[in-house]
């Protein structure tokens, strides 16, 4: 894909990459549709490395101040990326589906302070809440495994190598070469010595 | 982006992708998109959903059954929910739900096994006609100002109380009080929503 087209000749929704994605031309993107409720100002609001894919199902609900970076041979199969400051997913990270990851929860956790946010949503240009409310940043280092239906909340950081089971909720950083899992996530074990095997350091 | 608070109101409300079904009444502003929003919505109850004023439905799945009914106040804001109701479900206003969240008011299929395979011959493609057992169903209350992260699931009976915070990812079985904040797998309260 040459980064002049901006339309995909395999896609099934009549959408555009935006100007400001930045994608490698060996990256795959499946469709056009993830960029929907995409918004990002910055000049890269998205970067694809080489070899880096988003399939169906993939969303980036991302902010005028938000980033995200795909790294090589990332694979994205249907993430929903809500995303008002950084989202960095490192080299080598398999991610699943359904999978949601946010640096924000875009919206006051006070019922008063919300109520006058969630009445803006439908005069917004794109129906979609945004409040100011602080955002932080997810790091996903490289070689980095998220199991389905997972969610990782904002500020969250996941180590190198590290694997996070199907379904769970991160709530904290998870240390390197380390399986988490569990609603709250919590540290299952190490990687052993043995799966360790072959791993250049 | 339009910061402006006051939506135009003079837009009647409608379903982007298709044609209502007639006992689905909409408020002014109200907006619904997604080609599978009635894909299983089978209702016959008049006025089986009723969604008020300036909501912004987008690709949530209304899939009621034949006796289901269901009533959202006005300023609701669903993200792909998938909104399952064989009885009743209510909720209020300024109710936020995140993506791809379930509630269920009902299990489905019955508890005891005998009953479970009546149940998965009348649902067979050669059950036909065939009555099925009766299964739970308790009707789901969500009060004002409530928020529902994305991937949680809301399970038949709950009442969650005004202005309540479910974090992401959360097993929903018991209610929750107001204003609480709760999370996890069952679902805990983890402090304030404040």
């Amino acid at each position: 894909m040459s980064l002049t087209e901006r339309r995909l000749s395999w896609d099934w929704y009549e959408g555009e990459i935006p100007d400001n994605a930045k994608i490698d031309p060996t990256a795959y993107v499946e469709t056009t549709y993830s960029f929907r409720f995409f918004r990002s100002r910055l000049p890269a609001g998205v970067e694809y490395g080489v070899g880096a894919s988003t399939y169906l199902g993939t969303m980036f609900d991302v902010g005028p101040d938000g980033r995200v970076k795909l790294g090589n041979y990332a694979l994205v199969h249907g993430a929903r990326i809500i995303c008002d400051s950084e989202i960095v997913i490192g080299d080598h990270a398999l991610i699943s589906w359904n999978v949601v990851l946010m640096d924000t929860y875009r919206l006051p956790v006070n019922a008063a302070d919300r109520r006058p946010e969630v009445k803006r949503v439908p005069a917004s240009e794109f129906r979609i809440a945004a409040a100011d409310v602080p955002a932080q940043p997810i790091h996903i280092k490289s070689n980095v495994w998220i199991g389905f239906e997972s969610c990782l909340l904002p500020g969250v950081t996941i180590g190198e190598g590290s694997i996070v089971g199907a379904r769970s909720v991160v709530t904290s950083d998870v240390p390197p070469f380390t399986i988490a899992a569990g609603n709250p996530a919590r540290i299952v074990r190490s990687l052993t010595p043995e799966e360790m095997k072959m791993h250049a350091a | 982006m339009n910061r402006d608070p006051q939506p135009n109101v003079s837009q009647p409300g409608q379903w982007a992708d298709g044609t209502l079904p007639p006992n689905v009444q909409l408020g002014a502003n109200t907006i619904i998109t997604g080609d599978l929003a009635f894909k299983r919505f089978h209702s016959r109850e008049p006025g089986a959903l009723r969604i008020g004023a300036h909501g912004t439905m987008d690709g949530v799945h209304f899939d009621l059954g034949e006796a289901g009914r269901m009533i959202i106040g006005d300023y609701c804001y669903f993200t792909n929910a998938v909104l399952l109701c064989e009885l009743e479900i209510r909720i209020g206003n300024y109710v936020v739900i995140g993506w791809n969240t379930t509630l269920a008011d009902s299990d489905f299929h019955p508890i005891a096994p005998a009953e479970r395979i009546a149940d998965a011959i009348a649902c067979s493609p050669l059950g036909k006609g065939r009555p099925r057992p009766a299964v739970a169903k308790k009707t789901i209350v969500i009060e004002d100002d409530v928020w529902i992260g994305p991937n949680a699931t809301i399970l038949k009976g709950v009442h969650i109380g005004s202005g309540a915070w479910i974090e992401p990812g959360s097993m929903v079985t018991r209610d929750v009080a107001p204003r609480s904040r709760v999370m996890g797998n069952p679902a805990q309260v983890i402090g304030e929503a404040s």
